[in-house]
């Protein structure tokens, strides 16, 4: 009886601790983007609430906010759909289709995510610079899915392979080429694990900031990351004011699709990771 | 006759089950072998910006291990590596335990633990900065508070402060993806050999060590692998956070390369961009051997 007790102070202490760790960052973020001044916390100024962060960061043009914002949406959301495209036709093929050397394959695809990106970036810039990419939204995309595949493959063959093969057999009888069954049969049974799978790939593409650091030089296609980590006031001092109001928008979004898709990110993780 | 119709169909499936593939191959041969394959080619050359190109075969790296920046950035990359990951994975197995358990908001506290392994590390490194701010930060406000120093602290400006910072804002960006890899191990564990331990009268401590930690060892490699390698390639929290600084004692691998790129000496950044990928080949290798996995994995 008394080890549950203790056990149980143990674990709430531990649990407000826990919360405190994650959050505690975003609410100070959250915090300086609303003060009228980012050095509320000496003492000798006091926190007063303003919007007009978030206003000069909406409404100035010459800071990009919105483009990079734009940028990121459609290069992540671009490079995620072919990616789940792609890594489920592979999938497919490694877990239903008499293919020779698949856990050989599995596992080199899996050694090829461990690359460091700064191994890859220099090719990359030469290779975009010599057909005329740099800058745009393909000089980010093809890397992008690329890059996402391995952890797409490995979460998807998860799925696919839980999924009985009586239903494949069913298709073939039924005359369906593999390309229907894939269409008909998989992707509607498998649909939780290809949200999942695409969720991941959304985030990791949305996340990633060397690539775009290189690859692209000003707002018609830098993202997000970059945007934020490189911005200067238009004055010299830095604009924290500013700086926190756009994370913050970039944030909310994420904290919701986190919130909303808990299961499935957590799901789509663990699967990526601990089937191997 | 039936043995031709077999060999038609199994070439058929051989066929498709290519084809398949293909979009998959082309992919990472374009886009990551091909580029890894330039590096290398690349880092025997004398390849600067403007300058002609020539082949000097092993010169750049000649130069390197010669070079004491790139030791530098050795010795920083291992020093990040050996004090995050242990912390990473000791909170990590922490958050799992805790989470695991039957507790009230159990789906909130999961999505709190989330959050900040979801944020892209070069905004949330932007907040750090802030809070690590020598005038006005969270950080020395909060130590002031609290009493634990009495004057404030140059986080992002001293050697000691700069390193404590960015191994905190790491430690706070990747111990959910540990807790959550863990989480799934943990609930892998049957709930009755935890019973038939209570009923042995094995206590809270005892029965972590006897049950938990040995059936969580696959897992814990796993998570052990994937933090290993991010943190040898750790770039945008250094980029935001330090830019190296101060006077390049936080300079990590992929910074040191980065550049050297950006300098235009493609040559030499190549060299240094290669001896990072042997690095994570190596240790990628030892950890997939020591796991032994991938017996079962279809």
């Amino acid at each position: 009886m008394k080890e549950e007790k203790v056990k149980f102070i143990i674990i709430i202490a531990g649990s407000i601790f826990m919360v405190i760790f994650c959050i505690l960052p975003f609410i100070f973020m959250a915090l300086v983007s609303f003060s009228s001044r980012p050095d509320f916390l000496s003492a000798r100024t006091l926190f007063s609430f303003t919007l007009k962060n978030y206003y000069s960061v909406l409404t100035t043009p010459s800071l990009h906010f919105i483009d990079y914002l734009r940028n990121s949406l459609v290069i992540s959301g671009i490079s995620a759909g072919f990616c789940v495209l792609i890594a489920a036709l592979a999938a497919y093929s490694i877990t239903r289709l008499s293919l020779p050397h698949k856990t050989f394959i599995l596992f080199f695809v899996l050694a090829v995510s461990m690359f460091p990106q700064i191994s890859l970036v220099s090719y990359l810039f030469k290779f975009m610079a010599g057909v005329g990419w740099i800058n745009t939204y393909r000089a980010l995309v093809f890397p992008y899915i690329a890059w996402i595949l391995p952890l797409s493959l490995w979460i998807l063959v998860s799925y696919f392979a839980q999924i009985p093969r009586d239903l494949d057999r069913a298709g073939l009888i039924d005359g369906c080429s593999r390309w229907q069954i894939l269409r008909k049969i998989i992707f509607p049974v498998a649909a939780p694990g290809i949200f999942s799978t695409a969720l991941l790939a959304f985030i990791f593409a949305f996340n990633e900031f060397m690539f775009a650091l290189m690859l692209t030089s000003d707002h018609h296609a830098r993202t997000v990351p970059v945007g934020i980590a490189l911005f200067q006031g238009l004055h010299g001092e830095l604009p924290w004011g500013d700086i926190m109001a756009a994370s913050t928008i970039t944030t909310i979004p994420v904290v919701i699709l986190t919130i909303m898709f808990q299961r499935h990110i957590i799901q789509g993780l663990t699967r990526g990771a601990v089937k191997g | 006759m039936l043995k031709d119709i077999n060999k038609i169909r199994n070439y058929r499936e051989l066929r498709e089950a290519y084809s398949f593939l293909l979009p998959l191959i082309v992919f990472i041969l374009a886009f990551i072998l091909l580029p890894v394959a330039g590096a290398i080619f690349t880092s025997l050359f004398k390849d600067i910006s403007f300058l002609e190109k020539k082949f000097i075969f092993f010169e750049n790296y000649k130069y390197l291990f010669k070079d004491p920046g790139f030791w530098q950035a050795f010795r920083f990359t291992m020093l990040f590596l050996i004090v995050s990951v242990p912390l990473e994975m000791i909170f990590g197995l922490l958050f799992a335990v805790i989470l695991n358990q039957s507790i009230p908001f159990r789906g909130c506290l999961r999505a709190c633990v989330l959050i900040p392994w979801a944020i892209p590390a070069a905004i949330s490194a932007r907040t750090w900065e802030l809070i690590y701010n020598y005038h006005y930060g969270l950080a020395n406000f909060l130590f002031m508070k609290l009493g634990l120093t009495n004057a404030p602290i140059n986080w992002l400006g001293s050697n000691l402060g700069a390193f404590s910072s960015l191994v905190i804002s790491d430690v706070w960006k990747t111990t959910p993806f540990v807790a959550i890899i863990l989480l799934a191990g943990l609930q892998a564990i049957p709930v009755e050999l935890h019973a038939q331990a209570r009923v042995d009268r094995a206590n809270f401590l005892q029965r972590f060590y006897k049950i938990t930690l040995p059936l969580l060892k696959p897992v814990l490699i796993v998570a052990l692998l994937f933090r290993t390698i991010d943190a040898l390639r750790i770039f945008d929290l250094v980029y935001v956070l330090t830019m190296g600084g101060p006077g390049g004692v936080t300079t990590s691998f992929s910074m040191y390369g980065y550049r050297y790129f950006l300098a235009g000496d493609f040559g030499y950044g190549s060299s240094v961009s290669v001896v990072l990928f042997i690095i994570a080949l190596g240790l990628s290798i030892f950890y997939v051997r020591i796991g032994k996995w991938g017996k079962e994995v279809i």
